[in-house]
């Protein structure tokens, strides 16, 4: 057995890594046509003959500086770790931009493979491009793949397999066309390197070169090291310090990003047929979607008729698991009487986990039909337009646009949302962004929407439910602006994104994403919820003399009569609702659970089930205002555990995070009293 | 002129960014370097704007917009 090798995927935002990374190592990361999806590092591996090949998928990054977090993590990445070969995928479609990228790993002196691209979309618009001379003039193999049709894999790590084979230098070939040769430098190098720039530069990169090797030995990358001194890259000043002030006098990144692209040019020249064609689709579509009258509205629109199919839909194939649960529910009780189960364990089977996990399970119509759809919306092309639909909005509250892109993965869930959040650049852009994310609701409030709107608002439950979202946005919107006017940091409202061109969406793309949610939703279910559950049960079911009767002398029932009369102004002044409420910082779905478990209903999402819930409230003077405040807090308060834990790990501050806890209990609290005793009012009128 | 008072639809030539340096360079990263050719697409009330630069699309915020100096190339 051959040794293991270690390749490294580098490319542009959006440019496909993850897509090719999902077809070699059969993972499903998440993939959508917007950039900056992937932040992290993901490892992956597989056998290609008789070798492990281990792949990494970089977050996207547009040049090798440290300027972005994603920048900062692949660059490391790649400096760091022993990479053998770099496969950089380069989106054909966006050769221009996408080579100063290649150019850049290049000079780092690593082997590259270049992996180009949607070549099927290049293809469609009739574009043609010379892999032959493309590959010369770079001094790298080039291999056409399709990752989405998943075709040119086995060619592409054919040639992984073989770089050390590969005499890649002499390979290159050039001829600068009628332009004006330089002596020096010029030719001499180009048998090294695709990129010569100016004698100015490859002067100062010499003797910088020489300065390293005196001070530090043979360092590998050395050109690329010298190259980052000319720019005055402050992570290499500091890892390889030199005294360069007799050498530079400023910086020269900007003639050395100039030098490439004029580069590249001379390759687009040569290698490019038939360039402006049948790329106009897009701008058309634009037109309509990013109108400046028209943008918002359509947003809006989208929006709303999203949760419309959420709860409409959602509840039109709900009752298929509702009689399921049913059925499992009796025979389950069938079978526990028949194996003579004792009083406790027929109650924790039966009112605990059944009642607890099963309720939850018959919410996944809608939560699946929530995900399908903003699965659409991502992997259109839409969502990066959203950044530019919302700058307005948001420059208004000192955030760029590109803030609501997170707040708009936060409908689906928090934790992912709050991870997104790292493609802002500015810091205090992400902070601000991390607090606000969490009242975008998210899918696992929609079970308490569902079920409370329902029971309480009849005809208008809908409208109650899809004002939740508006409450949510609104209060998000309103706690941004308090922010801003009295922070003295600036936010950066400087949106900068690129818009990638829409596709139709891809249903396999489609089927991975939703059916990861789908999955996450049956593991929470069968974790978390079914933990939490089981705990809630036990905590309303002993007291301090054991095993009890009536909840109200349980355990449970101590602690929430102790925080009750906090809640009252809120009109949530029940201790069961004080329960409920502590249990769902597990997670959200539990608040609905610990209701099941609470009041012995067994299938709350069917009418049955509610009607007895309802009853059992009203009784307790819990009435329709009552159950919109509940819904309110619900939305607003503590974030459930996990969001709790990636807003520490995000934002890498204890502080920040109890911040934020105590921060969103106080709006919660707030915002549901004030609706509470407003509405009292009203009433009572 | 700047991009922000520029023509839509209008074809310019890119001359000097007046921006902090990262965002300078971020968007030389994305090619929008000293010389280059960039077409105004579209432009919102709030005077965000989406160029073509180098066969991809960008959306800029206004400020960003202000502070690049270009002429018409006709």
């Amino acid at each position: 057995m051959k040794e293991d090798l270690q390749i490294g995927f580098v490319g542009n935002p959006n440019c496909g890594k993850t897509t090719l990374f999902n077809a070699y190592t059969g993972a499903n990361l998440k993939v959508a046509n917007w950039p900056g999806v992937t932040v992290e590092k993901k490892e992956g591996a597989f056998k290609y003959h008789d070798r492990c090949f281990r792949l990494v998928d970089l977050p996207g990054i547009y040049s090798l500086t440290s300027y972005t977090m994603e920048e900062k993590l692949t660059r490391e990445y790649i400096l760091n770790s022993n990479v053998d070969v770099i496969i950089n995928i380069v989106d054909a479609s966006g050769l221009e931009r996408n080579l100063y990228l290649t150019l850049q790993l290049i000079e780092l002196g690593i082997p590259v493979v270049v992996a180009l691209n949607m070549m099927d979309i290049v293809k469609e618009r009739g574009i043609k491009i010379n892999l032959h001379r493309l590959s010369e003039m770079l001094g790298v193999p080039v291999i056409p793949v399709s990752a989405r049709k998943k075709t040119g894999l086995d060619a592409l790590m054919h040639t992984v397999a073989h770089y050390r084979d590969e005499e890649i230098a002499s390979n290159l070939k050039h001829h600068h066309g009628d332009m004006k040769q330089e002596e020096g430098h010029r030719h001499k190098r180009h048998k090294e390197y695709p990129v010569v720039y100016s004698d100015l530069i490859e002067n100062k990169i010499d003797i910088i070169s020489d300065m390293l090797r005196a001070k530090y030995g043979r360092l590998e990358h050395m050109r690329w090291y010298a190259i980052k001194h000319l720019e005055m890259d402050a992570e290499v000043q500091a890892k390889y310090p030199i005294d360069l002030s007799k050498v530079l006098k400023q910086s020269h990144e900007e003639d050395i990003i100039n030098q490439k692209y004029d580069f590249i040019e001379e390759i687009i020249e040569e290698v490019l047929a038939n360039k402006s064609s049948k790329a106009a689709s897009t701008d058309k579509v634009d037109k309509i979607l990013t109108n400046r009258y028209l943008g918002l509205p359509i947003f809006l629109g989208i929006m709303a008729v999203i949760f419309f199919l959420t709860f409409q839909i959602g509840d039109m194939i709900k009752g298929v698991f509702e009689g399921g649960l049913e059925i499992f529910s009796s025979k389950v009780l069938i079978l526990l009487n028949a194996l003579h189960a004792g009083e406790f364990i027929t109650s924790l089977v039966v009112d605990g986990i059944i009642a607890g996990v099963g309720g939850i399970l018959t919410f996944l119509p809608n939560i699946f039909i929530l995900f399908l759809a903003l699965a659409f919306l991502e992997d259109s092309g839409y969502m990066a337009r959203v950044a530019y639909v919302m700058e307005g909005i948001m420059g208004k509250v000192g955030l760029s646009g590109r803030a609501f892109i997170p707040m708009l993965l936060g409908f689906g869930c928090t934790v992912p949302a709050i991870m997104a959040s790292r493609s802002l650049k500015n810091i205090e852009d992400r902070r601000r962004t991390i607090l606000i994310t969490p009242f975008m609701s998210c899918s696992a409030r929609l079970p308490i929407y569902v079920l409370f709107s329902q029971m309480f608002f009849g005809k208008n439950a809908m409208l109650a439910a899809f004002s939740m979202y508006l409450i949510g946005i609104l209060v998000a919107i309103i706690v941004a602006f308090i922010i801003n006017k009295n922070s003295k940091k600036e936010g950066d409202t400087n949106l900068l994104i690129e818009l990638p061109e829409y596709k139709a969406p891809n249903m396999h793309t489609i089927f991975i994403y939703v059916w990861g949610k789908v999955e996450d939703y049956l593991t929470k279910a069968g974790t978390t919820i079914f933990a939490a559950s089981v705990v809630v049960w036990f905590v309303l079911n002993f007291g301090p003399n054991g095993m009890v009767k009536d909840m109200s002398q349980s355990f449970g029932a101590i602690i929430g009569k102790a925080i009750a009369p906090l809640l009252a102004p809120a009109g949530l002044g029940m201790w069961q609702v004080a329960v409920a409420l502590i249990s769902g910082i597990a997670a959200k779905e539990v608040v609905v659970s610990s209701f099941s478990v609470l009041f012995h209903v067994n299938n709350i999402n069917t009418a049955a089930g509610m009607a007895s819930l309802t009853e059992a409230l009203a009784g307790a003077g819990f009435g329709a205002l009552n159950a919109y405040s509940l819904m309110v807090f619900c939305l607003l308060y503590i974030p459930c555990a996990a969001t709790i834990g990636v807003i520490r790990r995000e934002t890498g501050s204890v502080k920040w995070t109890a911040f934020t806890i105590f921060f969103q209990l106080a709006v919660a609290w707030l915002v549901s009293v004030l609706i509470f005793q407003i509405g009292s009012l009203f009433l009572a009128g | 002129m700047t991009l922000a008072d520029a023509r839509l639809g209008g074809t310019f030539t890119v001359g000097t960014l007046e921006l902090d340096m990262v965002t300078m360079r971020r968007l030389e990263a994305l090619g929008l370097t000293k010389g280059t050719k960039i077409k105004l697409l579209n432009r919102n009330r709030s005077g965000s704007v989406i160029i073509m630069v180098r066969g991809s699309r960008l959306a800029l915020g206004r400020k960003i917009a202000e502070a690049i100096r270009m002429r018409e190339v006709l």
